[in-house]
């Protein structure tokens, strides 16, 4: 029984992770109709820019919880810049243009970032240091569960809880809602809609970047073309869980999670991914608007 | 008109008989293919350099049979397309010899097209498929995974008697290969395999398998892949409490294991070839002495002196036969026996696998430095 619940933590830290990704995602989705396929990038490069913030200004400090709190901020802010440059360069103009003139727009930004990653940092995988975080292993009845896996959980919830809090209950969340409903009317009644885009692609790539800096605090080693590995499991994701709908991300991130684990654990690890998408496609077959899908609302 | 064609050929035949008497003023022409740019730019750039340091030692005495030795290198960037393409060049340059490749995916691409051609080749690639062929004029100057698998094994079960072996493999043709190899042997052995899969090389999240291997309590776990993932492997296996030994192969030797392992990568443990300052002979102390002489750096790992060494096996065998016909040479070649090489005693196989396994068993120390706990096996 043990072995059931260490998978059942292992699904839940690496779900986590693909929840926040999807979220990025599935709010994007939510609000232009678009797939944004160059957030796993945004994903990968706040891995790298948060390696760059710690070896320039954190290196000596001994204070590692304040320590990562800064590099999350500053690493989140730099990405946030970078989600609104991508929004306005690569996305914006093509706002009339058919959908897919954007979709193949948001491929070309997805390459554009890795190759940018690679310029900047290398071909090479690069580390984060092993002592930012305290590598405390706590052992529950025979279930390992280590600090950064507690940290990683714990945050992403309370992100996530916060997130659906500010959706549901603001007068910000109410006009995002009435955004991503109806453009035209949203402004005649005097919603700032671009406004409410750029605070979208903000909040979202926030979110993958905090998603991108677990990943290195977690695993540690990097690579410039990662990005695309966790945008395509995020994408999976959010389309389980009915995609443009926020819940719906947390859930399908979560469950995906579990799902890997427990493939790879009771079938095969080589297999795992085939399991996912052939689970992907059940579901689309089964019920096409995901599992929390009734919630999307329908442009008429 | 027929008169003037003879003429011609008869002509043609003097130029060509001349060629031939002039030989003895001309330079002895080696190649070698390696990767000096890309993924494994170092490892290539460190045999290229090598060998020109040889070259330049042998010339500097007056070179073999009284001519001097020409080296023309061939950047194979470590891709099999690339090194079918270096192979035909080198031919073209009228070389006797290919020091290379590093890879051995780049050796068996361009395998073929040396044995059409008779020129000698001598690598530090560890498939076992490259001497399957049974090619006359290909050498192996490193040790074949099958010789790794026979160590490892023996190793295992008759040095520390693991009861409970967990092998992971990825799935590339050397992890797979080095993975089933060492499968098999130990079942020779009659050792007692608990866990056998594989992994996605890439994929980073390998907790589930580590969870697998947990639940069939192993005494060891090892991986017969490259460095990145076994650093997550080591590093994940620990946070999960896995309380087994852990051993790395040979691609597992890098810098980067460290990195990733983090503060698990101490009391790890490392299978490969010796390394190159811990190597007991006088000619390797004295060949990395002018390598860092010359280029102000250490060579870059112990691939370097195994392909130094089948280059030394050729100018040895041009010297004592007299000739560069390269069926010669082979023969020669094969007929070698404890030829004293920087890497240890060199001796061919008729199929030109080297004989006998230099392996030694390393202990990562907590400063990251390897300790060596069970010496060369010969």
């Amino acid at each position: 029984m043990d072995i059931f619940f260490q998978q059942l933590v292992n699904g839940l830290t690496i779900g986590s992770i693909f929840a926040l990704v999807a979220l990025g995602y599935t709010m994007v989705y939510g609000i232009m109709k678009l797939i944004n396929f160059a957030h796993g990038d945004l994903v990968a490069m706040a891995s790298f820019v948060g390696l760059t913030v710690y070896d320039q200004f954190l290196g000596k400090t001994t204070n590692s919880i304040l320590a990562v709190i800064i590099i999350f901020a500053v690493t989140g802010t730099i990405i946030a810049m970078a989600g609104i440059v991508l929004e306005r360069v690569a996305y914006r103009p093509l706002r009339k243009a058919p959908r897919l003139s954007a979709v193949v727009s948001a491929l070309g930004a997805s390459l554009v970032i890795q190759n940018g990653i690679m310029l900047i940092w290398g071909p090479r995988m690069r580390f984060f240091p092993a002592d930012i975080l305290p590598a405390i292993t706590w052992n529950i009845g025979g279930v390992y569960i280590s600090f950064i896996q507690v940290v990683i959980l714990v945050i992403s919830l309370l992100i996530m809880v916060g997130l659906i809090f500010f959706i549901d209950k603001t007068r910000v969340g109410a006009a995002i809602r009435a955004t991503s409903i109806d453009h035209d009317a949203s402004r005649l009644m005097g919603i700032d809609v671009n406004g409410i885009i750029t605070l979208i692609f903000v909040i979202g790539t926030f979110l993958g970047a905090v998603g991108g800096l677990f990943i290195g605090l977690y695993y540690r080693g990097i690579n410039f073309n990662m990005g695309w590995n966790y945008g395509l499991y995020a994408f999976v994701a959010a389309i389980i869980g009915g995609i443009g709908n926020i819940p719906g991300a947390m859930v399908g991130g979560m469950l995906l999670g579990i799902f890997k684990a427990f493939i790879a654990g009771y079938v095969s690890s080589t297999w795992a991914d085939a399991f996912t998408f052939t689970l992907l496609i059940a579901i689309l077959v089964v019920k096409p608007t995901g599992i929390m899908g009734e919630r999307v609302a329908e442009k008429v | 008109m027929n008169k003037v064609f003879r003429l011609f050929f008869a002509l043609l035949f003097c130029l060509a008989l001349s060629g031939t008497q002039a030989d003895a003023s001309e330079t002895i022409k080696i190649g070698v293919q390696a990767p000096t740019t890309g993924q494994y730019a170092n490892e290539g750039q460190g045999i290229d350099q090598g060998v020109r340091l040889i070259a330049e030692q042998v010339n500097a005495k007056g070179g073999i049979l009284g001519r001097q030795i020409e080296i023309f290198t061939c950047d194979d960037e470590g891709t099999a397309m690339k090194a079918a393409i270096c192979a035909k060049d080198l031919v073209n340059k009228d070389v006797i010899a290919v020091i290379g490749s590093y890879t051995s995916t780049c050796a068996e691409a361009a395998q073929a097209t040396y044995y059409r051609e008779g020129i000698l080749q001598t690598t530090d690639g560890t498939s076992d498929a490259l001497t399957e062929h049974g090619y006359w004029t290909f050498f192996r100057n490193s040790f074949p995974n099958s010789a790794e698998a026979t160590y490892t094994a023996n190793y295992f079960i008759n040095v520390k008697k693991y009861k409970k072996i967990a092998i992971v493999s990825d799935f590339s043709s050397y992890s797979t290969g080095l993975g089933d190899s060492v499968i098999g042997e130990i079942k020779k052995l009659g050792g007692n395999i608990v866990y056998q899969g594989k992994i996605k090389a890439g994929e980073q999240n390998y907790t589930p398998v580590l969870t697998n291997i947990k639940s069939t309590h192993p005494d060891v776990i090892y991986f017969s892949g490259y460095y990145n993932e076994a650093g997550l492997l080591r590093s994940q296996q620990m946070q999960l409490g896995v309380m087994a030994d852990f051993y790395g192969s040979n691609a597992c030797d890098n810098p980067d294991y460290i990195k990733l392992a983090g503060k698990y990568a101490e009391g790890s443990y490392l299978i490969n070839v010796p390394s190159p300052e811990l190597l007991p002979y006088d000619l390797a102390i004295n060949f990395l002495k002018d390598y860092k002489a010359k280029y102000k750096m250490d060579p870059p790992s112990i691939w370097t002196l195994l392909n130094i060494d089948g280059m030394r096996a050729i100018l040895h065998a041009i010297e004592e036969t007299g000739t560069t016909d390269t069926k010669k040479l082979a023969e020669y070649l094969h007929t070698l026996k404890d030829y004293p090489g920087i890497t240890g005693p060199i001796e061919w196989a008729p199929d030109g696998n080297r004989v006998g396994s230099a392996h030694q068993t390393y202990e990562y120390q907590a400063d990251g430095s390897k300790k060596v706990i069970y010496p060369i096996v010969k």
